[in-house]
């Protein structure tokens, strides 16, 4: 049993700590902040074309299509396994974690501390800027009611703590492939494809849209930005933001389950 | 020949090395499969609802990606040296390579062999032979050969890309990620006709980073729309050749930052 004396403000000093090392890396984040707008603008010119057709009605108009991407690329390092990789998922590789698991803290709960110190720098330092500035070359609906504004809000939240969480499960596996690289690049493809990041689930044929619907994944980004685009209303915000809830229970739930059956089989590598 | 049999010996020791770890192996060759199965479902579901792009049908464009997608997985198959290069420099191993007797281009080259990306290419094989199943191609020699040429000219260019990321590693140790862009960025953009884009967009990407020349002037070819499209026959013709000529230039390029190399001095 690990001592529970300590509280919240540890964990808090922990994402502090995460998020100034992140503050180290300005010209990364220029780099980044360019590519965000460079497969924006991208996505823009084909979705352009695409509706130039004349396709008949969409559930998805263009203007909406231009903001849902918008907000694709400014929260897009806030998705799982998107940023940059943790020292904590690196040190499950190297072995140091060893060193990490005397600290007289929950591990899991140390490990989201970093993450979501790591959140808010790409909040403040990506989302922020390539919002602002997308607005300044595209026309991106903002929501009216104030309303739905605070629903975005809950709903984004949600989606980070959601992110966060697989976040931790699927590096936590590192404790029995070594390299996490295979496992984190297949979840990285299947959850990314099934939040709606590549295209909105409205688009999608019936049959795989019904898939995505039962799956968590979509309580990434297309919950959250259906809801900022006004595509759920009323009660179905509370059903939608319940099920981000619920999922959100879940992965952190799995993550400790893993972690914990990983401490107990951990063979440091490297000595 | 005796290069070639050295760089055979290389290559031979980085795969047994990355057979070691079977299961990681598998898993990572799933890895690439699955990045770019979602890419290219991606396309096919916006198909199914639009229907045709810009007078292009799904298969004319899965053509398009196909080759894209061949000639970048064979280059980062090959090249990836050149990507890691950075880490090369940090730690200052590339003093070590300065005093082999052996081009240093050679080396960096013959360092790394990812295996892996063959999960990448066989699924960009598939897509390549689906489309071309869907459409009605008449192969003659001369289109076969066309084709043939333009995938080594496409994976030269992105090998030149690689090679102009880690040269730019002579002056500022650490590898101008702004690169990624032009490589999946590229891919990304590459995977859709280049007509819809606009003119600027266009012209940049056919003159100043030719990547127009990898897939879309090769498609136009091959599927006899180089009239409808609007595009110049000579041009469309030299295409194969300007990735061979941009991967000559980007190893000029590296030659003059060997050149201007201080090492970090570890």
């Amino acid at each position: 049993m690990k001592p529970r004396y300590l509280t919240c403000h540890v964990y808090l000093a922990f994402a502090r700590k995460s998020f100034q090392k992140q503050m180290q890396y300005r010209v990364a984040n220029l780099a980044g902040l360019t590519t965000n707008f460079f497969f924006l603008l991208v996505q823009i010119f084909v979705y352009t074309a695409f509706y130039a057709a004349r396709p008949g009605p969409q559930p998805l108009n263009l203007n909406d299509i231009i903001t849902y991407f918008v907000l694709c690329q400014s929260f897009l390092m806030l998705m799982p396994l998107w940023g940059t990789r943790s020292e904590i998922a690196n040190a499950i590789k190297d072995g140091s974690v060893a060193l990490q698991l005397t600290k007289p803290v929950d591990f899991q709960t140390y490990w989201f501390a970093d993450e979501l110190g790591k959140a808010c720098y790409y909040l403040l330092m990506r989302a922020l800027p390539t919002f602002l500035l997308s607005s300044l070359f595209f026309k991106v609906t903002i929501p009216q009611q104030p309303a739905s504004l605070m629903a975005f809000a809950v709903s984004m939240t949600l989606a980070i703590f959601m992110s966060t969480s697989i976040t931790i499960t699927v590096y936590g596996t590192a404790f029995w492939t070594l390299d996490a690289t295979g496992i984190v690049g297949i979840a990285h493809s299947i959850i990314t494809f099934f939040s709606g990041m590549l295209v909105p689930l409205a688009l999608w044929p019936g049959w795989l849209a019904q898939i995505g619907g039962w799956l968590p994944f979509e309580g990434l980004v297309n919950i959250p930005f259906s809801i900022y685009l006004g595509k759920i209303t009323g009660f179905a915000i509370l059903m939608a933001i319940g099920k981000q809830l619920i999922w959100s229970v879940f992965f952190c739930a799995i993550g400790r389950i893993i972690l914990n059956l990983g401490f107990s089989r951990l063979v440091i590598q490297g000595g | 020949m005796k290069s070639l049999s050295l760089y055979l010996h290389f290559i031979t020791l980085r795969i047994r090395a990355q057979m070691a770890y079977r299961f990681s192996f598998t898993l990572e060759l799933l890895s690439q499969a699955s990045i770019s199965v979602i890419d290219f479902l991606m396309i096919a579901i916006l198909f199914e609802r639009f229907k045709q792009l810009a007078n292009w049908t799904l298969w004319e464009v899965g053509l398009l990606y196909g080759i894209i997608s061949v000639c970048f997985a064979v280059a980062e198959m090959v090249a990836r040296g050149f990507d890691t290069f950075q880490s090369l420099v940090g730690r200052g191993a590339f003093d070590n390579m300065l005093i082999r007797p052996l081009g240093t281009f050679y080396q960096v080259f013959a360092h790394e062999f990812q295996l892996r990306r063959v999960g990448k290419l066989s699924q960009a094989l598939v897509v390549f032979l689906i489309a071309n199943s869907h459409l009605d191609i008449s192969w003659t020699l001369g289109k076969l050969g066309y084709l043939f040429l333009a995938l080594i000219g496409g994976t030269c260019f992105f090998i030149g890309l690689l090679v102009i990321g880690a040269a730019s590693c002579f002056w500022t140790v650490q590898s101008i990620e702004i690169i990624n862009i032009f490589t999946h960025g590229g891919i990304f953009m590459g995977s859709y006709p280049i007509s819809i884009y606009q003119r600027w967009f266009r012209h940049f990407f056919t003159f100043i980073v030719p990547l127009a020349c990898v897939n879309y002037f090769p498609s136009l070819f091959l599927l006899n729309k180089i009239e409808p499209a609007g595009a110049s026959r000579i041009v469309v013709q030299f295409a194969p050749f300007i990735g061979i000529l941009f991967l000559c230039l980007t190893a000029l390029f590296w030659k003059w930052g060997v050149s201007h190399y201080q090492s970090t001095g570890h």
